[in-house]
C-alpha cells in the first residue's frame, strides 16, 4: 500500500508543479521549447523581454499563417510578446465569460461581425481609444463604440462557369432564387457561418418573410444537396454539377495560387461576380479585434491593433490571405485588383449577430441542409 | 443488520485504495454531472424550435450513421479477425499487425484526404480526365455526404472490433474449434456457428466503442454535412448562440448512452464467460491453399490499402509539395507537446482505470457498475461539451483557491492558475478517454478470477502486494493496450485541445486543424503525416513492452 | 475448542433468503471434518466466512482461542492464518510451482524458505516439477501444488473446497489416499467441503450434513449444536 500511495503522491505533485510552472511564467514554457533548437537566440529574447517587460494575451478564432507572421513582426518591432490561444469563436466567448474578471485575455480576435457584436453584448469588451486606429480604419468598419476594430473584410460573391454563363445574366442574390437558376445553383450547407451571416443581412434589409422566401428559392434551385466547403462549390461548377455558386472571395484568391495544379485550372474556368451592385450592395463580412474589458495589458493590446491596421500589416493580410484591407491605403494583390472596386452592403455588422439565430431558424425551416 | 456491523463494514472497506478511487471518480464525474444539470435549466424558445424542426432529423441521422457504421465495422473487424486467427495464408503474420494501424489515422484527416482525392480536382478524376480523357458523371465516385461519412468512419473504426475479437479468437477458442473440426464443420459453418457465438462479448465490447465514437464524432459528420445529434449540439451553440440548449442536447445524448449501457447489460445478463486460463492454449491454424489463400490475402490487402496505405501515400505526396511552405521551427515544439500531453494523459488514465476496474472487480454491485459507466461516459460526448464541463470545474476551483495563490506562488490575486495550466487540458483528456483505459483493464480482469486474489490473501499477503505480484503481471497486456489506445486518442484529439489549452500550446492536431478548417488540405498534410507516423511509432514502442 | 462458530448468519442480499442461518458448530484440534450437502446448501459459503472472504451478517467465529469475527471485530483474511485449497486451485499462472509454494512464506528468511519449499515438494512428491508452470502440469499435479501452497505457511486450519471435483473418477480415489496421507503427515486441522459422500468417507474423521446451512446431524460422532 505504501508504495502505491507514493506513486500517487508523486503523480499529484507532478501535476501541481506543471500547473504552477505554466501559469506563473508562461514565457518559460515557450522558451524551453525554443532552447532545443537555438540556444543562442533564447538568451537575447529573454533580455529583450525584460527590457520592455511586456506581453499581450490574445484569444483568436482566426487560423491563418499570416496572423502568426504579423504577431512575430510585432514582437520584433516592440519587444512585446504575443501569447495566443486559438479556438472556435463561440468557444472562446464561453471561456471568456466563465473566466470573468480574472481572465488573462487582452484581445479577442475573430471573423464575423455578428460574433464581435455578441462579445460586445455579453459585456466582454471595452472601448478602444487611439487616434492612429481611428485614422487608419474608416468608421463603418469599426464598432459604434469602438469596442472592436475591423482588421479585414471578405465578400460573399457569385462564382460562375465562364463557359456556360455570361456575367450579364447575373445580377443579385435575389435573382439566384428565381426559377432561372433551377437545378443550377451550388452552395454549401447552412451550418456555415458565412451563409448564416448572409441570411442575417438579408433579414436586416428585406425583413424575415422575404428572406425566408429567398432561402426557399435557393433550396429549390440547388443542383445537389449542399456538401463540402466553399472551394468544393467552385470545383463542382467546373465538374459540371451546376453553373453558379455562392462563395467567399478569398477562397477564389487562394485557388489561384494553389499547390495543386488542378485547382489552378478550376480557377481559370470560373468568373467572379459581385452581386447587388445596382441595389443593396454585395454582402461582406468583417474580421476584427475587440479589447477585453478586464484587460491587464491594455496599452500593449491597443498597440497590437494599431500595428495590425498599419498599411504595411494590411498589405500582408491581403497579399497572403486575399482578404480586403480595412486600411484603404493598402495595395491589393493583382488577382483582387482585377475584380475592381465594388459597393458593399450597408448593413450594421451588429445585425449579423442580432439576426443570426433567426437566420439559422429560417434556414432550418425551409430545409437548407 | 446491527449498526456495529455496519461500522465494521465501513472500517474495512475505507482503505486507501478505495479512497483514491472515489476521489478520482469524483473529479471525473463532476464535469459530466455539470452537463446533466442542464436538464434543470429553463428551456428557451430555441429548444422549442429544435424540437419542432431539427430533433427528428438529427436523431434519424445519428441512428442511420451509428447503425450502418456499427454494422459494417463490426462485420469487417470480425471477419478479418477470424481469417487472421483461424487460417494460415501468405503474409498473415504481417497483416495481423498492419490491420490495426488505421487507428493511427484520425478520421477527420481521413475524411478530407479521401474527399479531396475523389473530388473533381483530386488525383483519381484528374488522372482519368487528363490521361484517358474520361469524365466521371458527377457524384459517382466522390466520397461525400452520408456515404462518405459511413465509408470513412467504418474504415477507421473497424480496428476496435478487430483487435478485441482477434484476442478472443486467439486465446479462447482453440478447444472449441478443434472439437468443431472433429464434428466435421466446414469453414463457413465454423464461423457462423462457433466464431460468432464465442466472440459475442468481444463483438459487444468492440461495437460499443465504435458506436460511442460515432455518436460523439463531430469532425467527420460536419465535414460531410451529415446531421447528427453531435452536429446539432454545435449548430445550437454556434448558430443560435444558445449554449444552454446545446448542453441540454448533450445531456440527452448522455441519456441515450446510458440507455445503450443498460441494453448491453441486459444482453449480457446470465451469460458468464469465465475461462480457465491455466488450460487455454494457442489455436492451431488451418493452412489455406489455392484460391482460398488468395481470397484471405486479398480481403486483408483491400482493407489495409483503403484504410491506411492509400490515404497515407496521398498525404506523403501532398507533404512533399507543401512542407517547405508550412515548415516552421516550432514543429519540434508541436511534436513534444503532442507526445508529452499524450504520455501524461495516458499514464493518469491507466492509473485510474486500474483503480476503477479493480474496485468493480472487488466489490461487484449495480452501483459500482453504474459508477464505472458514468466515469467512462466522457467518451461518448463530443469533446467540446466535455471541455465546457472541465472549464467550469477549473474556473470554480481557481476561484475557491484564489486566497492561497498569492502566498503560495507569488502571483497577483485573482490570477487564474489551474485553468491557465496544462493540468486543465490533461484532466479533459482523462475524462474524455477514461473508457479506453478502463474497458481494456476491465476485460483484462476476466483473466484474473477472484480466487487468485483470495488465495493470495489467505497466504497472508496484503492487498497491495497481491496487486503487484498477482494481478498486475496478469493484467499487464491489457493495461498496455489500454494505455496505447488512450495515447493514440489523445494524439488525435482536437476539439477539447482547442478549448482547454493554455497559451501558446499547439499540437500536431491543432496545426492540422488550422489548415484543414480553411480548406487548405495540402498545407495540412505535413502535420497530419507527422501525427500519424509518431502515433504508429509510439504504439509500436508501447506494445514492445507487452511481448517482453 | 479449536474452532468455535456461534450463531453464524449470512445472506448475499437483503432480498434473498439467508444462505446460512444461526449456525453453530465446533472443531477440535487435529480433526479432519467433512461437510456434505447439496450445491447451494451454503457449505462453500461457510468456508469463505471462516477464511474471511465473506462477512457474516451476524454471529461470531473463534479460531484457536482468538476472536476473528464478532460484532465489533473483523480480522482480515490475510491475518487469520487460514489455508485454503480452491475448487479451481487458483494457482498463479505466471509463477512456477516453487514460486507458487513460496508465495505465502514471506515471514521466512531465504535459507528457511528454501528448506520449507523442499519439505513441501517432498510431501506432495513434486520435486522434479519445481520449475514448471501450472499449465504444464496434469490436473492431479495441480491439485497437489495447491495443497502444498496452502500448507506451506503452516496454517492453523486448512480449508478445502471441493478439491476433487475437477478430477477424473479413477484419478480421484488415488488422490484421496494421497491427500489423506499428506494431511496426516502435516498433522493439520482440516475442514473439507464436498457434495460427494465418497470423498468425505475416505478422508474425514467426522462428517456433518447441512442443508441450507441448518445443521442436520453427523454420523460418526454427535456434537452439541
Amino acid at each position: 500500500m505504501k508504495k502505491f500511495l507514493w506513486v500517487f503522491a508523486l503523480l499529484m505533485l507532478a501535476a501541481v508543479l506543471s500547473a504552477c510552472n505554466s501559469s506563473s511564467d508562461k514565457e518559460e514554457q515557450k522558451d524551453e521549447s525554443v532552447k532545443e533548437e537555438t540556444p543562442a537566440e533564447d538568451t537575447t529574447d529573454a533580455t529583450e523581454d525584460e527590457k520592455t517587460g511586456g506581453e499581450v494575451n490574445v484569444y483568436t478564432a482566426r487560423h491563418y499563417d499570416v496572423d502568426t507572421v504579423l504577431y512575430e513582426d510585432f514582437t520584433e518591432k516592440t519587444g512585446i510578446k504575443v501569447n495566443v490561444i486559438e479556438a472556435k469563436a463561440p468557444e472562446l466567448i464561453e471561456r471568456l465569460k466563465r473566466e470573468g474578471q480574472n481572465s488573462p485575455a487582452d484581445l479577442f480576435i475573430t471573423v464575423d461581425g455578428g460574433i464581435l457584436n455578441t462579445a460586445k453584448e455579453e459585456g466582454l469588451l471595452q472601448s478602444i481609444e487611439s487616434e492612429e486606429i481611428d485614422k487608419a480604419v474608416p468608421a463603418e468598419l469599426r464598432d459604434t463604440d469602438n469596442e472592436w476594430i475591423g482588421l479585414s473584410t471578405r465578400a460573399r460573391v457569385i462564382v460562375y462557369s465562364k463557359d456556360r454563363v455570361k456575367p450579364e445574366e447575373l445580377s443579385t442574390y435575389e435573382d439566384l432564387a428565381t426559377d432561372k437558376w433551377k437545378d443550377k445553383l451550388l452552395v454549401r450547407s447552412s451550418d456555415s457561418l458565412y451563409n448564416q451571416s448572409l441570411m442575417a443581412s438579408l433579414i436586416a434589409i428585406d425583413g424575415e418573410d422575404k428572406a425566408k422566401e429567398w432561402a426557399q428559392g435557393i433550396v429549390n434551385n440547388l443542383a445537389r444537396e449542399p456538401e463540402g466547403g466553399d472551394r468544393d462549390q467552385a470545383r463542382a461548377i467546373v465538374a459540371g454539377v451546376g453553373d453558379v455558386a455562392i462563395m467567399n472571395s478569398y477562397y477564389v484568391g487562394h485557388m489561384s495560387v494553389s499547390d495543386e495544379a488542378e485547382d489552378v485550372k478550376v480557377f481559370d474556368q470560373i468568373g467572379v461576380f459581385f452581386p447587388n451592385q445596382e441595389t443593396t450592395g454585395t454582402h461582406i463580412n468583417i474580421s476584427g479585434a475587440g479589447l477585453i474589458k478586464h484587460s491587464k495589458n491594455k496599452e500593449n493590446a491597443v498597440k497590437l491593433i494599431e500595428y495590425l491596421t498599419t498599411v504595411e500589416a494590411q498589405e500582408q493580410f491581403t497579399a497572403e490571405n486575399f482578404e480586403f484591407p480595412v486600411n484603404k491605403e493598402a495595395k491589393l494583390p493583382d488577382v483582387m485588383a482585377e475584380w475592381g472596386t465594388f459597393k458593399p452592403q450597408e448593413v450594421d455588422f451588429a445585425d449579423y449577430g442580432k439576426y443570426n439565430p433567426k437566420a439559422v431558424e429560417l434556414m432550418n425551416e425551409v430545409g437548407w441542409k | 443488520m446491527k449498526t456495529s456491523i455496519w461500522l465494521r463494514e465501513i472500517r474495512r472497506r475505507a482503505n486507501s485504495w478505495f479512497i483514491i478511487t472515489m476521489l478520482g471518480a469524483l473529479v471525473i464525474i463532476m464535469p459530466v454531472a455539470y452537463v446533466v444539470l442542464s436538464f434543470f435549466q429553463p428551456t428557451g424558445e430555441n429548444w422549442e424550435h429544435i424540437k419542432e424542426f431539427l430533433l427528428a432529423d438529427y436523431v434519424k441521422g445519428s441512428v442511420i450513421l451509428v447503425g450502418s457504421v456499427g454494422f459494417l465495422s463490426t462485420t469487417i473487424g470480425l471477419v478479418l479477425a477470424w481469417i487472421v486467427a483461424a487460417y494460415e495464408f501468405p503474409l498473415r503474420k504481417q497483416f495481423k499487425w498492419l490491420l490495426i494501424i488505421p487507428l493511427a489515422i484520425p478520421p477527420y484527416i481521413a475524411a478530407y484526404t479521401y474527399s479531396t482525392m475523389t473530388s473533381y480536382t483530386g488525383v483519381i478524376q484528374s488522372l482519368f480526365r487528363n490521361y484517358f480523357d474520361y469524365q466521371f458523371t458527377p457524384g459517382t465516385i466522390e466520397i461525400m455526404s452520408l456515404r462518405g461519412a459511413v465509408f470513412v468512419l467504418t474504415l477507421f473504426l473497424y480496428p476496435y472490433v478487430y483487435m478485441i475479437a482477434l484476442n478472443y479468437f486467439e486465446k479462447q477458442s482453440a478447444s472449441y474449434i478443434e472439437s468443431a473440426k472433429t464434428l466435421g464443420l466446414n469453414g463457413f459453418q465454423m464461423f457462423f456457428r462457433l466464431g460468432l457465438p464465442i466472440a459475442r462479448p468481444a463483438i459487444i465490447a468492440g461495437s460499443m466503442l465504435v458506436i460511442f465514437e460515432v455518436l460523439s464524432d463531430y469532425g467527420v459528420a460536419s465535414f460531410f454535412g451529415v446531421r447528427t445529434i453531435s452536429t446539432a449540439i454545435f449548430q445550437t451553440w454556434f448558430g443560435m448562440y444558445d449554449i444552454n440548449a446545446a448542453m441540454r442536447l448533450a445531456a440527452w445524448l448522455l441519456v441515450i448512452i446510458l440507455g445503450i449501457f443498460m441494453l448491453e447489460r441486459f444482453l449480457r445478463k446470465g451469460r458468464k464467460y469465465d475461462t480457465n486460463v491455466t488450460q487455454s492454449r494457442p489455436l492451431a491454424r488451418k493452412k489455406l491453399r489455392g484460391w482460398t489463400a488468395w481470397l484471405a490475402f486479398l480481403s486483408c490487402s483491400i482493407v489495409f490499402f483503403s484504410a491506411f496505405l492509400i490515404p497515407f501515400v496521398q498525404l506523403i505526396y501532398w507533404s512533399l509539395k507543401t512542407y517547405e511552405k508550412v515548415w516552421r521551427a516550432d514543429f519540434i515544439t508541436l511534436i513534444t507537446n503532442s507526445l508529452v500531453a499524450a504520455l501524461i494523459g495516458a499514464l493518469i488514465i491507466s492509473f485510474f482505470a486500474i483503480l476503477a476496474a479493480r474496485t468493480i472487480n472487488l466489490y461487484p454491485s449495480a452501483s459500482s457498475n453504474l459508477l464505472a459507466r458514468i466515469m467512462t461516459s466522457g467518451y461518448a460526448v463530443p469533446g467540446a461539451v466535455v471541455a465546457i464541463g472541465v472549464l467550469a470545474l477549473f474556473i470554480t476551483l481557481d476561484e475557491k483557491l484564489a486566497f492561497i495563490y498569492p502566498k503560495l506562488l507569488g502571483v497577483e490575486s485573482g490570477s487564474l492558475v489551474l485553468s491557465m495550466s496544462i493540468a486543465m487540458l490533461i484532466t479533459g483528456y482523462v475524462i474524455r478517454f477514461m473508457a479506453q483505459g478502463f474497458n481494456s483493464v476491465e476485460s483484462g480482469y476476466t483473466k484474473v478470477p477472484p480466487s487468485y486474489r483470495e488465495a493470495s490473501f489467505l497466504l497472508g499477503r496484503s492487498m497491495t502486494y497481491t496487486f503487484w505480484k498477482v494481478e498486475f503481471p496478469l493484467l499487464r497486456g491489457s493495461i498496455l493496450i489500454g494505455f496505447a489506445l488512450a495515447f493514440l486518442e489523445i494524439m488525435k484529439e482536437l476539439p477539447l485541445t482547442l478549448l482547454l489549452r493554455p497559451f501558446n500550446f499547439d499540437t500536431l492536431a491543432t496545426r492540422t486543424y488550422q489548415y484543414a478548417i480553411d480548406e487548405r488540405i495540402y498545407e495540412a498534410a505535413p502535420s497530419s503525416l507527422l501525427l500519424i507516423c509518431l502515433s504508429i511509432l509510439s504504439v509500436i514502442i508501447i506494445l514492445r513492452f507487452e511481448e517482453k | 475448542m479449536f474452532v468455535d462458530i456461534q450463531n453464524l448468519s449470512f445472506q448475499y442480499s437483503k432480498k434473498q433468503q439467508p444462505v446460512i442461518d444461526r449456525f453453530s458448530f465446533t472443531i477440535k484440534k487435529g480433526e479432519i471434518v467433512g461437510i456434505v450437502g447439496a450445491s447451494g446448501s451454503g457449505k462453500s459459503t461457510l468456508l469463505r466466512l471462516l477464511a474471511g472472504l465473506e462477512d457474516p451478517t451476524a454471529g461470531s467465529i473463534e479460531l484457536d482461542g482468538r476472536l476473528i469475527v464478532g460484532d465489533n471485530t473483523y480480522i482480515e483474511a490475510e491475518k487469520r492464518g487460514v489455508g485454503m485449497v480452491f475448487q479451481n486451485y487458483a494457482l498463479f499462472p505466471h509463477l512456477t510451482v516453487s514460486e507458487n509454494i513460496c508465495f505465502g512464506l514471506h515471514k521466512m528468511k531465504r535459507p528457511e524458505k528454501k528448506k520449507r519449499l523442499n519439505e513441501m515438494l517432498e510431501l506432495v512428491q513434486l520435486q522434479e516439477f519445481a520449475k514448471r508452470y501450472p499449465h504444464e502440469l496434469s490436473g492431479g499435479q495441480q491439485q497437489r501444488v495447491a495443497l502444498a501452497r496452502a500448507l506451506a505457511p503452516s496454517p492453523s486450519i486448512l480449508l478445502m473446497d471441493e478439491p476433487f471435483s475437477n478430477l477424473d473418477t479413477n484419478l480421484k480415489s488415488l488422490i484421496r489416499m494421497e491427500v489423506r496421507d499428506i494431511l496426516q503427515k502435516a498433522n493439520s486441522t482440516c475442514l473439507f467441503v464436498s457434495h460427494d459422500q465418497a470423498d468425505v468417507d475416505a478422508i474425514c474423521d467426522r462428517i456433518i450434513y447441512i442443508d441450507c446451512a441448518t445443521y442436520i446431524g453427523s454420523d460418526k460422532e454427535s456434537i452439541p449444536v
